[in-house]
């Protein structure tokens, strides 16, 4: 009678390590706004709460799956992941490179495009009038629906995997590349009118760094869709990767290895995300974004 | 200040390309307009950078004499969010200065300071001014910085732009603070007073 319903309520503790992995990265950033005044007790005032509430989640996501006997295909206590990813890691690490490395080489080469084709068009109303219908046609298109195309196209080795991640990054980072490189002081523009610098000159010298602040901000959302196209692309094809991993393990109701392989894609996001945010600071000491209390 | 003598903002949308193109332009903005991510120094080299003519370790040299001209030698490796109003109005005036300007462009550069700092600066302007002498146009809307700093006051009516009158400053230099205690100064004061009042639609009778 009961069951139902407490199930219902308990998927949520269940996932506890999961979502949360993927907010943390806000508080991250949170964190991360006032590093100059960093002291351990402040880092720890930070740190403590969240994961006390994670622990507090597993335990009582272990003692939920313990008391009424959930069966382990339907959800493994969390001592069953632990021992399933720490009993293979060596598979996990491999699997999981291997979509860290797809997904970094589709971000790398979608940033690359988008800014590139941002460059062309904050430079040209034509060519934007021209361009820009594209790129809301590629951003529109559900990746869902390329990915079975990028396969038969490119194949079941990695290609496949680093144009969709690639897909995905696009769009975030043409819009911001766009309005940051348009976003220039207009005194520091005269400025450089008053020297007749070059097009080229005032591209490099002002209107690159200018972007900067907005580009970080496009990395951010760009970065964790990128594992997101890279695991979509597994999906489809192909028997590396946490995708397949997750697949596999699903068609054989292998509930500890799915949940390792999604813990592991939680950590790779977390982990992205707070080295983002770590070279943002860096470069962008003289912007006001991180300067702000 | 010869045949561009006929208005103010419109001179910089008239200045000739080949002056430009030799650097003999400088260029100072209300705001200091400085590029955030370069430091003091690193500001002062840009207009030398630009285009590129001129030996790295030159620019380097130049950029650092015109910095120490304008008193902050101390502040080179200082960024512009780590200076002061004043400091960064004075860092772009370095950064007009560094390419040794031939006509010097200054829309309103002290407006955007406090009432003492910009008292302080028109002497430190033309401090500055007396080391090259360059041909400076000045907009302003504070009528001792006007009388204080130029040859010739000319004045604006203030819709449609046009000359109202075309005062010649005999003030002897180098000028000082005393400058302003003087007769002459108060009669010039006057003077651009009463051509501003004319230029405006609702004039007040001046006595």
């Amino acid at each position: 009678m009961e069951s139902p319903s407490q199930r219902q309520q308990t998927k949520n503790p269940a996932r506890q390590p999961v979502i949360p992995a993927k907010h943390v990265p806000v508080s991250e950033q949170g964190a991360g706004i006032q590093p100059r005044r960093a002291i351990p007790a402040l880092a720890l005032g930070y740190i403590l709460p969240p994961a006390l509430a994670i622990t507090l989640a597993i335990v009582v996501w272990e003692a939920w799956v313990r008391a009424a006997s959930i069966p382990i295909y339907i959800v493994p206590a969390p001592s069953a992941v632990i021992a399933r990813l720490t009993g293979d890691l060596a598979f996990f690490a491999l699997h999981g490179g291997i979509t860290l490395a797809e997904a970094l080489a589709g971000f790398a080469l979608g940033a690359a495009v988008a800014f590139t084709g941002a460059t062309i068009m904050a430079h040209s109303r034509f060519m934007e009038r021209t361009l820009f219908p594209i790129a809301i046609l590629v951003k529109v298109t559900p990746i869902v629906a390329v990915a079975p195309l990028f396969v038969i196209w490119f194949g079941f080795g990695s290609l496949p995997k680093v144009f969709i991640a690639s897909l995905i990054t696009f769009f975030p980072v043409l819009v911001n590349a766009m309005v940051g490189l348009r976003a220039v002081n207009p005194g520091a523009l005269d400025f450089f009118r008053s020297l007749h610098a070059s097009r080229t000159e005032t591209y490099l010298k002002l209107r690159l760094p200018s972007s900067l602040p907005f580009l970080f901000a496009a990395f951010r959302i760009s970065i964790p869709l990128s594992v997101i196209g890279a695991v979509v692309g597994e999906w489809f094809s192909g028997d590396r990767g946490l995708g397949s991993v997750i697949i596999v393990a699903h068609s054989n109701l292998d509930m500890p290895t799915l949940f390792s392989a999604i813990l592991v894609l939680a950590f790779m996001g977390i982990a992205l995300t707070v080295l983002t945010a770590y070279i943002e600071r860096k470069s962008l000491f003289w912007h006001d974004s991180t300067m702000a209390i | 200040m010869t045949d561009a003598a006929s208005g103010s903002i419109e001179l910089s949308g008239m200045q000739p390309r080949e002056l430009q193109r030799q650097k003999g332009i400088g260029f100072v903005s209300q705001d200091a307009a400085l590029l955030p991510w370069r430091t003091a120094l690193g500001n002062v080299r840009l207009p030398l950078q630009v285009n590129g003519n001129g030996a790295s370790s030159d620019s380097l040299a130049i950029a650092r004499q015109t910095l120490s001209a304008v008193g902050l030698a101390d502040f080179a490796d200082y960024y512009p969010h780590q200076l002061s109003g004043g400091m960064r109005q004075r860092v772009s005036f370095a950064r007009a200065l560094a390419i040794s300007p031939e006509l010097l462009l200054m829309d309103e550069p002290l407006s955007a300071l406090d009432e003492m700092t910009r008292e302080e600066m028109r002497y430190e302007l033309l401090r500055l001014w007396e080391r090259q002498r360059p041909t400076v146009i000045f907009v302003t809307h504070s009528i001792p910085e006007a009388v204080v700093l130029s040859d010739r006051v000319i004045v604006l009516s203030a819709r449609p732009g046009e000359v109202v009158a075309d005062i010649a400053i005999d003030l002897p230099r180098p000028r000082h603070q005393e400058v302003e205690r003087s007769p002459q100064f108060l009669a010039y004061t006057y003077k651009v007073k009463d051509a501003l009042s004319s230029g405006i639609p609702i004039a007040t009778p001046a006595n």
